[in-house]
């Protein structure tokens, strides 16, 4: 489904990825892990197409088709969602609102007409109970006022409403509760098919108790320096990242 | 007005002068056709006949005067009295700086360099009462600071009025510079001692030099027939901080002109002020933040408290130009009216050209919170000392950046003074 | 949003001007100039009473002594008034009692213009009248309003059948000569729309006026005379378009709404008259006096949705005389390209307990200026005036500009006023957001500005606001690269 091989991407001539190699297949789950400034969330951003990124070697492919010269709204439209770890304000524009043009813009790429209204409600309530979300919660402007939690369950509900078929999930579980990090996984495992794939970006071994990873990737400066099974993240969680530094100096 | 022979022709800056007084004479008085003059008649000032340099010198007793210094500091003084220096009640400095007289600068060879490059430099050339004042003023302070000299002790500049002329208008003129990472403090008042007449035209102009520092404090609480028009200019260059704080308390007309111009990134600027009046006093506050380079801030806070007949004027300007991008420019402007006759005017301006800023300004109008009174008075203290809390109060966060304890120490006194109580407790 | 995405994307298509069409009509123009004369004429061919006559004659001799006013944030070549037109009616007269009798031609201008008027008859209940060229030319539903006693049509109409009514209020809210545009609107204005709302009447429906320059070279000088009568109650919308030309149009209109005790009037417009194209040459003058008086505890509401004009010159104001009023402004302002506007409000705090709000959105892109410009002002007997005002600005691109210039007068120790202006610009996080769940650029900048402008959209009559939001979006089509 994703095939990245040897990315290399800077932002201000600043390399920040040195030859990324990952391939998610459909029905998979990937952690990618890696301490503070290894490039996680450039990583993500490369891959829903950023512009303040540069790519300067390398190749991103999605479903086969190389995508490196696709608008961000494009590669949505294909279905690529990123879940923000600072998900951004927009005063004004309700929740509701903006996801209503977000799914009919896609729809229009796909040659579809736009949702019709009564569908589109029974989507909302439907998908909003999936990740309890409060009707009133829909009506307040995107992202405005909303604490960390709500903002991240925001995010998941987007992904339940636009069902991508890659997601990629940056820090969500930062600025999370217990209980809002046990709903948002429950929400994204729901989710989850033989026909779409995660991309778990995250600090932690925590959230990855809920998500539970078919592949383990370390990042360390801009590479992928180490992959493995689910016990990867859990020897992470115990040792730190310094004896992966080390095993990579030597 | 025949004191042209007055001015000494041979003097270096004579061109402007002239180029001043031909200024003003096109121009004259301001009058409230001119926008920046809309809400302040200078009518009932210019009636008078005012003598423009005293007949004779006159001296005063340093125990007499005490009271308008804040005398419980040590500090450099700069002394005049109806507009002449007076050495007896002064303390200046040439020693690592210069605390001296401009009539000095304008005069001594070692300064010339200096007056060349700053004198008349930022103020503003098509104001006619700054051009009345660029043509006629003799005298003020003369500050110069260093690179690198942080001045131990504040500078006091009192201007003293004796009221020996029926009338008397003064035209100080003050030069500032603040060099690289050098420091200095200021604390500047107008007083006259009778209530016969005053009018002062004061121009001073300010520059700090990068990463220098200037907290400038007026006090301005002169007496009911004492007026004063106050024009300050202030030019900062990257990395440097200043500030004005201003209080007026007193006066019949004070109009303070306060310019700040930006030439480098990273600068800081802000502008306070608390004004209380009573009777028919009139306080105008016209501001003025000129951001022309990127990545500077300037907040400006105003309270206000006006009684009897008393009007205040907000006239608050941030113009933000083109090239000024990820400037953050603050204004806010609270006032309160006590009285049914009193007055606010109030016009916060924002003039932005660059789209990457953030910039806001708020202005409110009110009265005194009556549920806190209540809730204040329930506590057993009696309305007059509860209102002059909540006054307090309501003006105290300006306050908060005074950075000289006497001053501000001072300032509690006026306001409680001014709001005429005595509380138990330290205001 | 009730309009489709479908029609959405054709607008945005159509990158250019879409009113910018010229309707073939034979018209009945006046030479070009001012003088007495002139202004005779213009009477003598609308049949006037000789007070009418004489008020105009008065009007013209004040604003012969009278300066164009400069004070304002904008720039432009003075118009030359003696280069201009006064009058030019469509000749097709007299009144047409109903739609069948309009020149078909004329009728399909009003289609181009989105108004198709007996589809309105049909799906919106709206009762239209059409000025163009300063005449107006069609009256629609009269019959449905005459039943409740409502009296909406052309103002030369109300000066013949309702002199009483016109009389008694004309130049009262705003006198001949209270300021030079108002002043040569009073010498010179060849109709306009008059509507009375008797004592008690709820209107029935939205009332509403489109305007249209048409002819080269004319001046457009409408004037408009809303009385809601005691406790009456009246919605009433205003549209504008005009031609794309290449010499500006000079429009020069005066508002006169009168809120009788316990009356409401609410006047939404949507001014679109032609800004000049993208190098700013052409585009309309837009000079206009608004002004509504409350009596006691009446109401005026002015909603305006400002995307035209190559410069707007416009401060509808509302005077709270009577104890217990209440004064509202909403509004939107864009500009692009080298528009320029100076526009905003008074609020005139007359009596006591009187309450007025400001909501002011400005959008400046391209290399316009968009300046707000208010005026709130309690007065000595105004006990308990309240008022809020917030001026929002939004900035696209670097070569625009946006202004904020508040008067605040208080002379009354009750008053409590509450300003607040902000500036901010869209994002580059907030368009890659947007851009991330689909949505493109273009698409995104739309909805970040309605989101912006939703205080203000959400006061408009619901068909209005759809066309409000649409123009948000061609006007500022192109401003980001």
């Amino acid at each position: 489904m994703l095939k990245i091989e040897n990315l290399h991407a800077s932002i201000d001539d600043k390399e920040i990825l040195r030859g990324i190699n990952l391939e998610v297949k459909p029905g998979e789950v990937h952690a990618i892990m890696g301490p503070n400034g290894s490039g996680k969330s450039t990583l993500s951003s490369v891959i829903a197409g950023n512009e303040d990124f540069e790519v300067t070697d390398g190749k991103i492919s999605f479903l086969e088709e190389d995508i490196a010269e696709l608008a961000p709204e494009e590669r949505a439209h294909k279905g690529i969602f990123l879940s923000f770890q600072y998900p951004v304000e927009i005063p004004g524009v309700s929740v509701t609102n903006f996801m209503k043009t977000a799914i009919n813009e896609s729809r229009r790429a796909q040659g579809l007409e736009d949702m019709p209204a009564n569908e589109m409600l029974k989507k909302i309530r439907e998908k909003s109970e999936l990740l309890e979300i409060d009707r009133k919660f829909l009506s307040r402007s995107l992202n405005q006022g909303f604490s960390g939690g709500e903002k991240k369950r925001n995010e998941i509900f987007q992904m339940a409403m636009l069902e991508p078929k890659l997601a990629i999930l940056d820090e969500t579980d930062s600025g999370l509760d217990i209980d809002a990090l046990r709903i948002v996984s429950d929400g994204v495992n729901r989710l989850k098919s033989k026909d779409n794939a995660v991309v778990v970006i995250t600090h932690y071994q925590r959230l990855l108790e809920y998500i539970v990873p078919d592949y383990v990737h370390v990042l360390l400066n801009g590479r992928i320096v180490k992959s493995g099974g689910k016990e990867l993240a859990l020897e992470l969680e115990e040792k730190g990242y310094d004896w992966i530094k080390q095993e990579v100096a030597v | 007005m025949a004191f042209e022979n007055r001015v000494d022709v041979e003097h270096p800056v004579h061109d402007i002068r002239t180029e001043a007084i031909k200024f003003f004479e096109e121009k004259g008085f301001p009058t409230k056709k001119d926008e920046a003059w809309k809400y302040t008649s200078l009518k009932t000032l210019l009636k008078n006949d005012y003598s423009v340099f005293p007949k004779e010198e006159s001296a005063l007793e340093f125990k007499d005067v005490k009271k308008y210094f804040i005398h419980d500091i040590d500090s450099y003084k700069i002394v005049f009295i109806d507009g002449i220096y007076s050495s007896h009640l002064s303390q200046t400095s040439h020693e690592g700086l210069d605390v001296c007289l401009m009539s000095s600068a304008l005069s001594k060879p070692k300064y010339q360099l200096i007056i060349e490059n700053y004198f008349n430099k930022i103020a503003k050339t098509d104001d006619s009462l700054t051009s009345l004042n660029t043509a006629f003023s003799r005298e003020g302070a003369f500050i110069n600071i260093p690179k690198g000299k942080v001045v131990d002790k504040p500078i006091q500049i009192i201007h003293l009025a004796t009221g020996k002329e029926s009338s008397i208008m003064l035209q100080p003129r003050s030069l500032v510079v603040v060099g690289e990472n050098a420091h200095v403090q200021i604390i500047e008042r107008h007083q006259s001692l009778t209530d016969n007449p005053v009018l002062t035209n004061a121009v001073t102009e300010i520059f700090t030099h990068k990463r220098g520092i200037v907290d400038y404090y007026k006090i301005q609480n002169d007496n009911p027939n004492a007026s004063l028009i106050d024009n300050t200019y202030i030019s900062q260059q990257q990395n440097s901080h200043a500030s004005v704080h201003t209080f007026s308390f007193g006066g019949k007309i004070t109009r303070n002109n306060l310019q700040f111009v930006h030439k480098g990134e990273h600068i800081n600027s802000t502008l306070k002020g608390i004004t209380i009046t009573e009777d028919k006093q009139h306080v105008d506050h016209s501001t003025l933040v000129h951001h022309a380079t990127p990545n500077c801030e300037s907040h400006q806070d105003y309270k206000g408290i006006y009684s009897d007949s008393s009007t205040g004027v907000f006239n608050g300007r941030i113009i933000v130009e083109k090239e000024a991008q990820k400037t953050n420019g603050f204004q806010q402007s609270n006032n309160i009216l006590i009285d049914d006759k009193a007055t606010i005017n109030a016009k916060p301006q924002l003039e932005i050209f660059a789209d990457d800023v953030k910039c806001s300004h708020g202005c409110t109008i009110g009265q005194l919170d009556e549920e806190a009174l209540f809730y204040l008075q329930s506590r057993g203290i009696p309305k007059k000392e509860a209102r002059a809390l909540l006054m307090y109060a309501f003006a105290n966060n300006v306050l908060e950046s005074v950075k000289i304890p006497e001053v501000k120490t001072r300032i509690n006194k006026l306001i409680a003074m001014k709001l005429g109580v005595k509380v138990g407790f330290d205001l | 949003m009730a309009y489709t995405e479908e029609e959405l994307k054709k607008e945005l298509e159509t990158k250019e001007y879409e009113y910018g069409f010229y309707t073939d009509i034979e018209s009945d123009t006046l030479p070009v100039g001012l003088n007495e004369d002139i202004v005779r004429a213009i009477s003598l061919k609308k049949n006037e009473p000789a007070w009418m006559t004489e008020w105009r004659l008065e009007a013209y001799r004040a604003w012969t002594q009278m300066e164009e006013p400069a004070w304002a944030n904008v720039t432009y070549e003075k118009p030359d008034f003696q280069a201009i037109s006064y009058y030019s009616a469509p000749m097709k007269k007299p009144k047409y009692e109903s739609l069948d009798e309009v020149d078909p031609e004329l009728l399909d201008t009003f289609k181009k213009l989105g108004i198709s008027v007996d589809e309105q008859k049909k799906l919106a209940g709206v009762a239209v009248d059409i000025v163009m060229d300063s005449v107006s030319v069609a009256t629609t539903f009269k019959k449905t309003l005459a039943e409740k006693g409502i009296i909406f049509c052309s103002i030369s109409e109300a000066i013949q059948e309702h002199p009483e009514l016109v009389k008694k209020y004309i130049g009262t809210v705003v006198p001949e000569r209270d300021n030079f545009y108002a002043a040569l609107n009073s010498a010179v204005f060849s109709d306009g729309s008059f509507c009375y709302i008797p004592k008690g009447v709820r209107c029935p429906m939205e009332l509403s006026t489109y305007f249209r320059i048409n002819q080269a070279g004319t001046g457009q000088f409408e004037r408009t005379l809303v009385i809601a009568d005691e406790g009456s109650y009246v919605s009433y919308l205003e549209g504008c378009t005009a031609p794309t030309r290449d010499e500006n149009q000079l429009h020069a209109a005066v508002v006169e709404l009168i809120a009788l005790d316990d009356a409401e009037i609410k006047y939404s417009t949507v001014q679109n008259w032609y800004p000049g194209n993208k190098e700013g040459k052409g585009g309309v003058f837009n000079f206009v006096t608004k002004r509504g008086l409350c009596e006691k505890n009446a109401k005026i509401s002015w909603t305006q949705v400002e995307t035209g004009s190559a410069v707007t010159w416009k401060y509808p104001s509302c005077i709270l005389k009577g104890d217990n009023s209440v004064g509202e402004f909403y509004s939107i302002a864009v500009t692009n390209n080298y528009q320029q506007a100076d526009t905003g409000t008074k609020m005139i705090h007359l009596g006591k307990n009187t309450k007025s709000t400001i909501i002011s959105k400005g959008i400046s892109a391209g290399k316009s200026q968009n300046s707000y410009r208010g005026l709130v002002q309690v007065n000595s007997r105004a006990d308990n005036a309240r008022n809020f005002s917030q001026c929002d600005s939004l900035l696209m691109g670097n070569e625009c500009g946006a202004h904020t210039f508040p008067y605040i007068e208080t002379k009354n120790k009750t008053a409590q006023i509450e300003h607040e202006a902000t500036t901010s610009k869209i994002g580059e996080d907030q368009i890659f957001y947007c851009n991330q769940r689909g949505i493109d650029t273009e698409k995104a900048i739309a909805l970040i500005v309605n989101g912006f402008s939703k205080e203000v959209l959400n006061k408009l009559p619901m068909e209005f606001a759809v066309e409000a939001q649409k123009l948000l979006e061609i006007s500022l089509e192109g401003s980001v690269g």
